[in-house]
């Protein structure tokens, strides 16, 4: 929960939508993509933009970006003159600086040598700021302090080899995945394709969904003839908002086309030899939604397995088993099946109040969580609690928690937290706290329980957590639909663990 | 000219005077034609009949009191029980996510010598309502199931040549429903033609250039009034030259 609390969040959401069949298309593009994008909420709530485009050659882009919510940014007038696309791509921001700046907005678009393009991208370039020298030594002026526009204006850089009327993005986008190995996961729209691509080491989610009649949705006996168009989200969630079956993942350093005639993989990316997939595993913990799918699991499932191992690292003695609302609710379950202990309620949560680190200092935010929540009395009072929370990174959201439940009536308070402790920066765009204001590094740390008042802390183990998540992973039984050539170093299992142990899937420049 | 009669006189006048008078009147000034009577059909007298359509001498009462007559074409089908002849349909396929298309028919038409671009259409049988009617042609004509949600009054449809009749019925079609999907149709010389309704006149203006077909004008109209209703409320849909 103190993610939610602190506002930490991952970066951004990223959709896209491609008509099939016969064009101009009978498919409403625009309103796909707004539903996919509402879908995709949670991973952005200060801006959201789309841009439509006919897939003609030169094709017609028409766009529209907006600060806030998706229902707020796409106000009925606006969705009117995105009527006429056959396809298109979407973005929904979060708010990192708290400057809310509309040119900041994605997706880009930008002329090239071969036409117009628009870029999304969700993650955050290592080594942006060396990347951005580069690019204006050679001249390139950058107009905003985002890594999208460096994406942008690297794959508008004409490779060596390229002939004068044939663009070559395969060429381009390796060049780009050349010179910045992690985090990206991108959408880049040209003419009548969106491209596809995540990076090598595939730190940020993305996968297909294939758009068919929504009575065949839940039928096995949909075939080609069936497909509508398909769709490629950031997670896949909002397949299931618009009618699309869940297809297949981008795997890590794949470049797929995605036109009107299907899916295809025009080539994949390897990582340097011994090298292991980094997939971000707080997608697992947090930020990603409970019923998506990675690596052939559900995240749910993945969190309530991390809440049995907890269960099983980290047992108590006490009398019932309750959540934070509502993050941590998987993992409590987890925690109460393992250990036979009842799961009970005993908070109550106000969702309309609002993130409380808007307030300037700690007290406030302290009353504002108390604000938050009101304790289920009843169903505690005289009992000894475990609450699972599923992230403690500061320590000042769960405190008061602690105090409420205590003061209505709870014996003893232990606090299990369903994943490690949060040690080191992330580059890779989480916007995790600096290293001093982590709990986990301060002297506090060693009677965290006496810090805020709770009977005993204990958090979920790094190697538990790894196993948690690299348990359920059928990768190797994941249908591998397009894939010509199975590339061996694709098909392994990392993640990316560096805010926990320090280290990271790649070396960083200084 | 107008004469000026006091009541006292008139008394003393012969009212036959009077009235060749007013006649005599009323002739030298035609500008104001008196409407004396409703104009009416005095006989119908059959010129020719074919199997499905026969044409007729009309002798009728015009406005002013004369008497002419019209020639006529009429159908053999029309049933005793119902009052208009056949059913056209407007049918809106809708699809989740999708937009909302028209359901049309091309075939060629004999009498034109050319393909029609036209609304399904059929005669109403024996026994049927309007909608039943409605209901069955579009099953038949374009193999998708629909539900009536409006019918229009007995409406003409070239009352200069005819007394052929209709009702326009609106038809919502389920595309989401299964059968209703990849639908089979039952005419084979009829070929479906979907066109979205956002967009309904330009559609129909490229398919035009591409193709040597002429459009019912039933449905021009109903793609004009599109226009106007949709993007140009101020303004009358553009006519082509």
């Amino acid at each position: 929960m103190e993610f939610e609390e602190s506002g930490i969040g991952e970066e951004c959401g990223v959709f896209g939508c491609v008509a099939a069949g016969e064009w101009p298309t009978q498919l409403e593009v625009a309103q796909v993509l707004t539903l996919g994008l509402v879908a995709l909420q949670h991973r952005g709530q200060e801006s959201a933009g789309i841009v439509l485009s006919n897939g003609a050659s030169p094709p017609t882009y028409t766009a529209h970006k907006g600060m806030g919510l998706v229902s707020t940014a796409f106000p009925p007038e606006a969705l009117m003159k995105l009527r006429y696309g056959n396809l298109g791509i979407c973005h929904t921001r979060y708010s990192t600086t708290g400057i809310s700046e509309l040119q900041n907005c994605q997706p880009f678009v930008v002329d090239t040598l071969h036409g117009q393009i628009a870029v999304a991208h969700n993650g955050e370039l290592v080594n942006a700021h060396a990347l951005r020298k580069k690019v204006m030594r050679h001249g390139v002026g950058l107009s905003t302090s985002s890594d999208s526009e460096l994406i942008t204006q690297l794959l508008a850089f004409t490779p060596p080899m390229e002939e004068l009327d044939a663009p070559d993005w395969v060429a381009r986008i390796k060049n780009l995945m050349t010179e910045t190995p992690t985090s990206y996961s991108l959408l880049v729209m040209y003419k009548d394709v969106i491209y596809a691509v995540r990076d090598p080491y595939g730190n940020r989610p993305l996968c297909i969904g294939q758009l068919v009649p929504i009575s065949k949705l839940h039928s096995s006996g949909s075939g080609e003839e069936d497909t509508e168009g398909w769709v490629v989200s950031s997670e896949s969630c909002s397949f299931q908002s618009i009618g699309a079956k869940y297809y297949r993942e981008v795997l890590p350093g794949e470049i797929v086309q995605i036109s009107k005639h299907g899916v295809k993989t025009l080539s994949v990316v390897p990582r340097p030899e011994g090298d292991l997939p980094a997939f971000c595993i707080f997608e697992y913990v947090y930020f990603a939604r409970p019923d998506s799918i990675f690596e052939g699991q559900m995240v749910y499932t993945v969190r309530q397995r991390c809440g049995r191992q907890l269960a099983i690292e980290a047992p108590t003695d006490a009398d019932v088993v309750s959540t934070v609302p509502e993050s941590a609710t998987p993992a409590a379950l987890g925690y109460a099946q393992q250990s036979g202990l009842p799961y009970i309620e005993v908070l109550c949560k106000n969702r309309y109040v609002g993130r409380t680190f808007i307030q300037p200092n700690t007290r406030l935010r302290q009353l504002g969580v108390a604000k938050k929540f009101g304790a289920l009395t009843d169903n505690f009072a005289g009992k000894r609690v475990v609450l699972i929370d599923d992230s403690i990174v500061r320590g000042n959201t769960i405190a008061p928690i602690i105090k409420l439940l205590k003061e209505a009536g709870a014996t003893e308070v232990h606090i299990r937290v369903a994943s490690p402790p949060i040690r080191f920066p992330c580059y890779m765009g989480i916007n995790i706290p600096t290293k001093e204001e982590l709990i986990a590094n301060k002297p506090e740390f060693q009677d965290i329980a006496g810090h805020i008042g709770a009977a005993s802390v204990q958090y979920l183990t790094v190697e538990g957590l790894v196993t948690a998540v690299q348990q359920g992973i059928s990768s190797l039984q994941e249908k591998d639909k397009m894939i010509s050539s199975s590339n061996k170093t694709s098909r392994r299992v990392g993640h990316c663990t560096a805010c926990l142990t320090g280290k990271y899937p790649v070396e960083l420049e200084w | 000219m107008s004469v000026h009669i006091s009541c006292c006189q008139l008394t003393a006048f012969n009212w036959t005077v009077w009235i060749s008078l007013v006649n005599i009147l009323k002739m030298s000034n035609p500008e104001k034609p008196k409407a004396s009577t409703t104009p009416h059909i005095v006989k119908e007298e059959l010129i020719a009949a074919g199997k499905w359509v026969k044409l007729e001498k009309t002798t009728y009462v015009d406005p002013a009191g004369n008497v002419r007559t019209w020639e006529t074409a009429k159908r053999t089908t029309r049933q005793a029980n119902t009052e208009a002849d056949g059913v056209g349909i407007i049918a809106l396929l809708k699809r989740t996510l999708h937009k909302d298309c028209v359901v049309m028919v091309k075939q060629f038409r004999p009498p034109l010598g050319c393909h029609s671009l036209e609304f399904p259409a059929g005669l109403i049988d024996e026994g049927e309502t309007a909608e039943a009617a409605a209901l069955r042609e579009l099953k038949e004509e374009t193999g998708y199931q629909g539900e009536v949600v409006g019918v229009t009054p007995v409406t003409c449809l070239d009352p200069g040549l005819s007394n052929c009749t209709t009702q326009i019925v609106l038809v919502n079609i389920n595309g989401d429903e299964g059968e209703n999907i990849n639908p089979t149709q039952q005419l084979e010389f009829v070929e479906v033609v979907l066109l979205p309704l956002d967009e309904f006149q330009r559609n129909m203006d490229d398919l035009l250039k591409k193709e040597k077909i002429m459009v019912d004008a039933k449905v021009y109209i109903f793609a004009m009034g599109m226009v106007q209703a949709f993007f140009k409320p101020r303004e009358l849909p553009v006519l082509k030259q």
